[in-house]
């Protein structure tokens, strides 16, 4: 069957599935035969018990989903107040028994049209941005953070084609760690550039990312490397992310084995310029998929640093749960390996309410109106789909 | 061996695999501290942190205790913590570095480097040292090369030792040679 008729058929069909980005294109993961719903009781026997499965020795000896933020919070003790927000599930795994190779043209014509209420309602405006925004900059001055990135959310009311819309993002935005999950009553899609962990054996690497640049005529890879480096913020907020996970990668890798392996270069896709670097570590012996897990997680480059004092700081102030977002998507395989990104760029739509999150950061030379229209364009790109 | 106290920041593994290339490290948080190990550790080494060197009551305790027995090194909020419990003013500056890299140099001829010799760092501190700054066998041995804010201190005699900058980060080059020299102390 072609992509393009098996999108069809398994849209038709109404089962859930999952579609993750994969070298050659993307690989869909369907039939699934276990579904866990994680919960702060269960989550870490769930993870212990992944590699106690007996491998079949078939590409499916995995589960593949998410973790939302909160959860990945508690995970490192971390806790957070009573929020207002979806009440979403912390966290879903799947086990499947089908795998799809998808070829990286996705086209797809919806089976009816979305209904949606076009106007998207802010929950930060202007002046509580400000607010927030200047609180936090006092706390960068007193040392309590040197990055924080507030999160600003997107809402309606609408009835989406997931697929549909997941398609269409994919043709103008072919991200790296893009993925969709289609389940009952809610959906995922995301085009998410970051990968957090790619683990094979016993090696480990995260490719963080801190700075993007838009594609214009006049612009070349060059010119963007250019850019990045004279502009100093975008520099040291990015010298600050490779520090930092150069040390998340130090609690669980052998000493002498993290190093940076492509430091501060340019990657280009389709319609952006990313600057990245990408570290590598050799893990310790005995260290489990939770370490790992907890080492890692929630990804440093999306919530600031130092890790702990800023989440701290976030919880503090942010009022409605970030569900999904900044949380991980990705698969943890029965032997071990996984692949995990981090979940930005994101449409969640739970029981016909869509959320769209976006963050942008604050360091001690931000300004607050800057940041604001960043992230009105950072959830632009999503809320056109919805034209 | 040595015992580095981190203060929950995201840079002490960094320095932990830093410390490891020389001798045998040990490293908890500062409020889950081992007690024997901490009395058999040579070396205490004081982590970065966020906050200020007031909010960390604990290690200011631990430094009182091992002062002049054992060698004490502090690290960005660690060398404020030194400073602090030297009865120096930590202050908040009007530039603020983080994740700049910066030049410092060798200003004392009595240093453990020598004098005018100079090294790119990398930098990650809202607070500094409020100067004019005296304690007893304590001396300024590093300093910003543009800003003139103090960078290290040394205490050669009680083998007190702080850097203001990140010896540990991919920013600063050659950062295992100021380990290696202290340490060799």
């Amino acid at each position: 069957m072609t992509t393009q008729d098996y999108l069809k058929t398994i849209s038709k069909s109404k089962k859930p599935f999952v579609i993750y980005k994969s070298n050659k294109g993307y690989d869909l993961y369907t039939d699934f035969s276990k579904k866990v719903i994680l919960t702060n009781k269960n989550i870490n026997n769930f993870i212990k018990n992944i590699n106690k499965n007996k491998s079949k020795r078939n590409n499916t000896d995995l589960y593949i989903g998410f973790f939302g933020y909160e959860i990945l919070n508690n995970l490192i003790g971390v806790k957070l107040q009573k929020q207002k927000g979806l009440k979403f599930p912390k966290g879903i795994f799947y086990k499947p028994e089908t795998k799809i190779n998808l070829s990286n043209k996705l086209n797809y014509k919806p089976l009816k049209l979305a209904k949606s209420n076009k106007i998207f309602k802010i929950n930060l405006n202007k002046a509580s941005y400000e607010n927030i925004f200047n609180k936090f900059i006092k706390k960068i001055k007193s040392g309590e953070t040197y990055q924080i990135k507030i999160c600003t959310k997107y809402k309606n009311s609408s009835q989406v084609d997931s697929l549909d819309f997941f398609c269409r993002l994919t043709k103008s935005n072919m991200a790296p760690e893009a993925f969709m999950i289609k389940d009952k009553n809610y959906s995922i899609i995301s085009c998410s550039p970051e990968n957090l962990i790619t683990k094979r054996n016993d090696i480990i690497t995260t490719k963080p990312i801190a700075g993007t640049l838009k594609k214009s005529k006049k612009l070349n890879k060059t010119k963007a490397l250019a850019f990045f480096k004279k502009n100093l913020k975008e520099t040291k907020e990015h010298n600050m992310i490779v520090d930092m996970e150069r040390s998340d990668l130090s609690k669980i890798c052998k000493p002498g084995t993290v190093k940076i392996i492509k430091k501060k270069i340019v990657e280009e896709y389709k319609d952006l310029y990313h600057y990245v670097s990408l570290i590598a570590g050799k893990l310790k012996k005995n260290i489990s998929t939770l370490d790992i897990i907890k080492g890692m997680m929630p990804g440093g480059s999306v919530i600031g640093c130092p890790k702990i004092s800023t989440l701290n700081l976030l919880n503090a102030q942010e009022k409605e749960s970030r569900n999904i977002y900044t949380g991980s998507f990705g698969y943890i395989k029965f032997n071990g390996d996984m692949r995990f990104n981090i979940i930005i760029r994101s449409i969640l739509n739970y029981r016909n309410n869509s959320e769209i999150s976006v963050a942008s950061g604050v360091v001690i030379d931000s300004n607050a109106n800057h940041e604001f229209n960043e992230n009105y364009i950072k959830a632009k790109a999503l809320m056109d789909l919805y034209k | 061996m040595i015992y580095i106290i981190d203060h929950k920041d995201s840079f002490t593994h960094n320095i932990v695999h830093q410390f490891s290339n020389f001798t045998d490290v040990e490293c908890s948080n500062f409020n889950n501290l081992n007690q024997k190990k901490l009395d058999k550790a040579k070396t205490i080494v004081f982590s970065p942190g966020p906050g200020s060197p007031k909010d960390y009551p604990h290690s200011a305790k631990i430094y009182n205790r091992y002062k002049g027995k054992k060698k004490i090194i502090g690290i960005c909020l660690g060398f404020q913590q030194i400073l602090y419990c030297e009865k120096a003013k930590i202050v908040e500056q009007n530039k603020i570095y983080h994740g700049f890299q910066s030049e410092v140099k060798v200003t004392s001829k009595n240093s453990l480097f020598r004098k005018n010799q100079k090294f790119k760092v990398g930098r990650y501190h809202s607070l500094k040292l409020k100067e004019p700054f005296y304690a007893k066998d304590f001396e300024i041995t590093m300093r910003c090369a543009i800003s003139n804010v103090a960078m290290a201190i040394e205490n050669n005699k009680e083998k007190i030792y702080g850097f203001q900058f990140h010896p540990e980060s991919f920013l600063t080059e050659n950062g295992n040679l100021f380990i290696k020299k202290i340490l060799s102390t």
